[in-house]
């Protein structure tokens, strides 16, 4: 792709200071990149270290006697939550659940989905349409159902959340990058590449899949936050990662249960997630602007 | 549900009679649709849709099967004698095979008898009237709110990537997307009805009973259904418009010829971008539907969502599969409708070339 | 030959029981931590004075519960009598209600509808006298015959309402009106037994116009402290009935309760205004009364919180109880507890089918810990399947197993370990008590592994009887009625854990040749009398039984909070009577707002 920034910009911000506003943005864009690179390494190195190197409590098996402790007693700066449980050790452990789920359905999205669109895309016809209405059928079937229906049949766990929430993940990825590669299709290049007699592997590796990427990614790290809270929502029907283990999404289920009472149980998990999917996706976006040289 | 993507499809339709891509020849919405390349792929797709919503009942039916637990039984009571059940099991038609009682739902469902609930003793259909309506409402403006919020956050965003306007409406959306849905329910109806005192906590209020009363019960569980999807929309659809405004030959033409801004982003960057959207938005319904449900609990809304939950807690299979189907449906002739536009939208599409 | 007559009902009772018993369990479970006395914001309520008439309340129900009429309201064919009682208590009042006790804790049987009942000296008559001049809303008599009509339909259209009562089949019908008979068939499901029907209109006849007769093939102790969870404690108008077809009915039934059913949207919103025909000179107090049924406590806090509710009935959970209690808006009152908890333990299969691994869970089982960490030491602790507010109360058991880890480590070691699976229904108190008690166990080296499970995966746990320990609530009012003693620890129960009798494979073998163990004889003892000294007596040695032999610890008895805004009373609500099963029974013809 052409990097042609400047004079689109140029278009679109009114009178800008020409170099020195590019370099002001493109250190910006790299602080970004470094500070919410940051925080992601740091939450994926305290959820998946901090349990063995912090000295903070189990998050299961609190004594019932410490139950609904304030944040900052002594041993629960968080406090506990009601079965006595440290706050801060559940949201760590909590964390390595939620992330991994997040992470691994959108692989298993992303890697499933995205080829199947974009081969989907590519063959166009009757393989096209035959892959696209068997598409629809899983989007149409209510989640739910397939939900309640696997927590029957497979009994909640982590796999089995994951494999719930992939089930919604395929087909929508699917259906995003089919669309992207049918405009990407559209392109002159493309057409270009297939009239020179490229084999189609080579296509579509070449130049179908850089160009599908970023919206694929931006679509991923939007995925992030909704899988991360669709665990939570699991909860509500007894899928999702079964209690007494933590996730985030589990224990803001758990806590609004009471929310006028309890608030704060509310407030510790939604912070961590905020935190989560926000340094994500500005990692995610600025990385793609600096790939596309934006 | 579906009904409501007509409002952007119709916009964007005339959008693109008037300013097409190269090579397209401007032509009257009347003319297009009597010339009929778009009449035609609406009938092969429904060609298409009908086997596969006979796939999707026919899954459901599996499903309801694969469930764990006897109807006869569980109907019957517990500790039913093995005769008991076996009598029961008669009754309910539940001793003949599988396909055969799949084909006589269906043959029911076709004639308009849905069966009836083994809970309640209601017929479906009645069940439906009182509930469809609800749901319908419900997902219906939620639908419209959604694409009404996100369209002009996305533009605003897009126009100045990284301006002060980009950088709010991303950060909102971003924390908003974060806050799951039935913890933002609650967080409305603490701050309106509870801190203000200016709408209901709970209940719906039947259009009937006048119009300002419905809106008001509806207020609260629409904006929890859209806010949500209103961020997601607004967030792909802003990505997707700079990656335009930044990529596309033809935007750099019409920003040479003079074009302004504003111009350049809805005329040329939404058209296109508008695809991705409309994906989005097809799938989204399943995720709607999902949503009502959990919605519905938390406002006592008497709607769809509930009734298929309180189905699925007591094994009533006749309620459960209607319910389904008719989510289902909507899915399937959402993403018809979203095939459609595409077709409208693009003519390579539409002439299935390329 | 004695027929025997166990209808359907019975085991669709016990269905309904187990439904009753998880949510039981949840409410009592969840109920009773509050911060304060548990009597009003300074435990020192002010006297609210005469009770004013008009004004209306709406009030705020569990739709897991109380909230949950999919079966409508016909008492006959509703499968959810024992939950309903909000909606019962509006709309038919009943025969019998169970009033506010002397004591202000417990309660008592208090004739209603009825002016009295009499048992004969034999215990096999129940003779019920009912008050003279009582009409339905729509202007016809509540007479004997009306009874009768309910009563075989209740009894014979599959409600999991019906009390289980051996009626005497063998005496003849008496002369029956064709018009009457008619009416009862016309009501009646279409599969009916006639033959049957007509041996129960023998068993169950109008002396006079006002006086009802039921004979039973044998003595039951427990009948008449039953119905006010029965639907035989619901008459409705039989003449309406006709009118309105069973939908109708079932919609909005017709009955001679303080209040008749203006709107209903099944299981969302239950509209009911005055019955301007009431029975009681000046009552009911109030105009309107609204039953609105929402999800969960947090939501039903804050709708009463916005004006939207006046009254939440059963708020089960802990914190909220305690914000209720707190709030100066807002009035919590704790009810009198007659559930315990009880950890039952199959004996029928390893590892509890040894006596002494039962043992090491009772030493290893800190109630009063649970009690103080998650209730702030608000329950009741109890050796037995009753509380206070309930009858036969026995607090402590000589011989009972106190918590005592040291030596439930010494067992554990002693048998070789000891792996637990222990369960409970999928409702947050409950998955919290069963985490506490896996640390507590885990403490003496045993290995717990905890699941909760929705209601009906538990049935279906029990069913399949490889179950090994399940958190429950045992107990009711009277032990015999509901969810009983008798369902956790009968052997032929399917929900107990108990041993099966000599010789028998299965229960179904057990009762088909009638065989029994010392327990059921004991449980069946209890309930062979009308004496209460008697009856005292066998509860007691039931007790003992069941300690002596290990068959599952007893804990923590709740009730669940009654929250009004301030400025609503009434029995039930600012005054306490016991549970019956889970929430107390609001007698809402006496409930009053204070007028401006």
């Amino acid at each position: 792709m052409a990097v042609t920034s400047p004079p689109g910009s140029a278009t679109l911000s009114p009178a800008p200071l020409a170099g020195s506003a590019t370099r002001w943005s493109s250190f910006r864009r790299r602080l970004t990149i470094w500070i919410s690179g940051s925080v992601v390494a740091l939450l994926v190195i305290t959820c998946y270290l901090g349990p063995f190197v912090l000295p903070i409590p189990s998050p299961v098996g609190g004594n019932v006697l410490d139950s609904g402790l304030s944040p900052g007693s002594p041993g629960h700066p968080l406090g506990t939550d009601v079965n006595g449980n440290d706050v801060l050790s559940r949201l760590i452990h909590g964390g390595r659940s939620s992330l991994t789920v997040g992470v691994v359905v959108n692989i298993i999205g992303l890697a499933i989905g995205g080829t199947v669109g974009a081969i989907s895309a590519y063959l166009g016809g009757r393989a096209d349409s035959i892959i696209m209405r068997a598409l629809d059928v899983l989007i149409a079937f209510p989640s739910l159902v397939l939900v309640i229906v696997l927590a029957q049949i497979l009994g909640p766990s982590l796999p089995n959340t994951i494999l719930a929430l992939s089930a919604f993940s395929i087909p929508a990825v699917a259906r995003i990058s089919r669309a992207a590669t049918l405009k990407v299709m559209s392109m002159p290049y493309l057409q270009a590449a297939e009239l020179s007699g490229s084999p189609w592997w080579r296509i579509l590796s070449r130049h179908v899949v850089p160009n599908i990427v970023p919206q694929l990614t931006t679509f991923a790290m939007l995925g992030m936050a909704i899988v991360v809270v669709t665990e939570g929502a699991l909860s509500f029907l007894g899928l999702g990662i079964p209690p007494p283990r933590p996730s985030w999404g589990n224990m803001i289920f758990e806590a609004q249960q009471s929310m006028s009472a309890t608030p704060l149980l509310v407030l510790w998990p939604s912070i961590a997630l905020l935190v989560t999917v926000l340094s994500f996706n500005l990692l995610g976006e600025s990385i793609r602007d600096e790939v596309t040289g934006r | 549900m579906s009904g409501a993507t007509t409002t952007p499809a119709a916009e964007k339709r005339t959008r693109v009679t008037e300013n097409g891509p190269a090579g397209e020849q401007p032509e009257g919405l009347r003319a297009r649709l009597a010339g009929s390349p778009v009449l035609r792929l609406v009938g092969r797709r429904l060609m298409i849709v009908i086997p596969l919503l006979f796939v999707v009942s026919a899954l459901v039916f599996l499903l309801m099967e694969a469930l764990p637990g006897d109807p006869a039984q569980i109907r019957a009571g517990m500790d039913a004698s093995e005769e008991e059940v076996e009598a029961v099991r008669q009754q309910m038609g539940l001793d003949r095979p599988g396909h055969e009682r799949y084909l006589s739902w269906l043959g029911g469902a076709l004639t308009g008898d849905l069966g009836s609930s083994v809970v309640s003793g209601r017929a479906v259909t009645t069940l439906l009237g009182e509930r469809l309506p609800v749901t319908l409402q419900m997902a219906g403006m939620a639908f419209v709110l959604s694409i009404v919020i996100s369209l002009p956050l996305a533009l605003a965003a897009a126009r100045r990537p990284g301006g002060l306007v980009d950088r709010f409406v991303m950060v909102c959306s971003m924390t908003l997307l974060a806050v799951p849905n039935f913890v933002m329910a609650l967080l409305l109806v603490l701050v309106f009805a509870v801190g203000l005192g200016m709408l209901p906590a709970i209940g719906f209020v039947p259009l009937a009973e006048g119009v300002w009363p419905n809106m008001r019960s509806m207020i609260l569980p629409v904006l929890s259904l859209a806010v949500p999807m209103a961020c997601f929309y607004a967030r792909f659809l802003r990505g997707d418009l700079v990656e335009q405004l930044n990529a596309a030959a033809y935007i750099d033409t019409a920003r040479s010829k003079g074009t302004g801004p504003w111009r350049i982003l809805w005329l040329h960057a939404f058209r296109n971008s508008s695809f991705g959207l409309l994906t989005l938005v097809g799938l989204n319904i399943g995720a709607l539907v999902g949503g009502t449900v959990i919605i519905e609990r938390i406002f006592a809304m008497p709607g769809m969502g509930t009734l298929m939950l309180e189905g699925v807690m007591s094994s009533d299979v006749a309620v459960v599969q209607t319910c389904v189907f008719i989510f289902a449906a909507a899915a399937v002739f959402a993403n018809l409708l979203v095939d459609v536009m595409y077709a409208v939208l693009d003519p390579r599409v539409r002439y299935g070339s390329h | 030959m004695r027929r025997r007559d166990v209808p359907r009902a019975t085991r669709r009772r016990l269905r309904a029981v187990a439904l009753v018993s998880a949510v039981a369990l949840a409410a009592a479970a969840c109920s009773g931590g509050g911060g304060g006395t548990g009597t009003g914001d300074d435990g020192n309520p002010a006297d609210p004075g005469e009770p004013q008439s008009g004004g209306e309340i709406t009030t705020i129900l569990d739709s897991g519960f109380a909230g949950d009429w999919s079966t409508g309201l016909d008492p006959a064919t509703s499968n959810s009598t024992g939950a309903n009682l909000p909606q019962n208590s509006a709309i038919f009042g009943g025969l019998f209600t169970l009033e506010p006790d002397e004591s202000g804790e417990g309660a008592e049987l208090v004739p209603n509808q009825a002016e009295s009942y009499e048992w004969s000296d034999d215990g096999l008559t129940l003779t019920v006298t009912l008050r003279e001049g009582i009409e339905f809303s729509d202007g016809t008599p509540l007479n004997a015959e009306a009874v009768v009509w309910n009563w075989i339909r209740e009894f014979s259209s599959g409600s999991t309402g019906a009390p289980t009562v051996q009626l005497d089949l063998e005496r003849e019908p008496p002369d029956l009106d064709q018009a009457f008979l008619d009416s009862l068939f016309a009501a009646l499901p279409d599969d009916v037994d006639r033959d049957l029907i007509m041996a129960r209109l023998g068993a169950i006849r109008a002396v006079d116009d006002l006086t009802v007769e039921m004979h039973l093939a044998v003595p039951n102790g427990s009948l008449v402290n039953g119905f006010p969870s029965a639907n035989i404690n619901l008459i409705g108008s039989p003449t309406a009935y006709a009118e309105m077809g069973a939908e109708a009915f079932s919609t909005a039934p017709v009955g001679a309760g303080p209040f008749v059913v203006t709107e209903n949207t099944q299981n969302q919103r239950l509209e009911l205004e005055r019955n301007e025909n009431y029975f009681k000179d000046g009552l009911p107090y109030l105009d309107r009364l609204t039953f609105q049924s929402v999800a969960g406590d947090q939501i039903a806090y804050q709708t009463l919180q916005s004006g939207q509710g006046d009254v939440i009935e059963g708020i089960s959970d802990v914190a909220l109880i305690e914000q209720a209690d707190n709030n100066p808006d807002v009035e919590m009152h704790l009810g009198t507890p007659t559930s315990p908890y009880v950890i039952q333990l199959n004996t029928r299969t390893a590892p509890f089918d040894e006596k002494r691994a039962r043992e090491a869970i009772y030493y290893a089982t800190d109630f009063e810990q649970i009690n103080q960490g998650l209730f702030n030491g608000q329950g009741e602790m109890s050796q037995s399947f009753t509380a206070s507010g309930g009858l036969f109360h026995h607090p402590e058991v000589p011989g009972y197993r106190e918590y005592d880890p040291e030596q439930a480590a010494e067992i554990v070691d002693e048998i070789g370990g000891l792996k637990v699976d222990l369960m409970t229904t999928d409702l947050s108190t409950a998955r919290r008590v069963m985490t506490a008690l896996q640390t507590q166990w885990q403490e003496a080296g045993i290995d717990v592994e905890i699941d909760s499970k929705p209601l009906g995966d538990i049935i279906t746990e029990f069913q399949g009887g490889q179950w090994q320990a399940i958190l429950q609530t045992a107990g009711a009012w009277d032990p015999s009625v509901g969810i009983g003693v008798a369902v956790r620890f009968g052997s032929t129960s399917p929900f107990s854990g108990t041993p099966l009798p000599d010789g028998a494979e299965s229960a179904q073998q057990a009762i088909d040749e009638g065989l029994q163990t010392e327990l059921d004889e004991l449980l069946q003892a209890a309930v062979l009398t009308v004496d209460e000294a008697e009856r005292e007596e066998h509860y007691k040695a039931i007790s003992q039984y069941i300690s002596d032999e290990a068959y599952g610890p007893f804990g923590i008895a709740f009730s669940p909070a009654q929250v009004m805004r301030n400025g609503v009373h009434g029995p039930g609500l600012d005054q306490p009577i016991a549970a019956l099963a889970v929430n107390q029974g609001v007698l809402y013809d006496r409930v009053w707002v204070e007028q401006p």
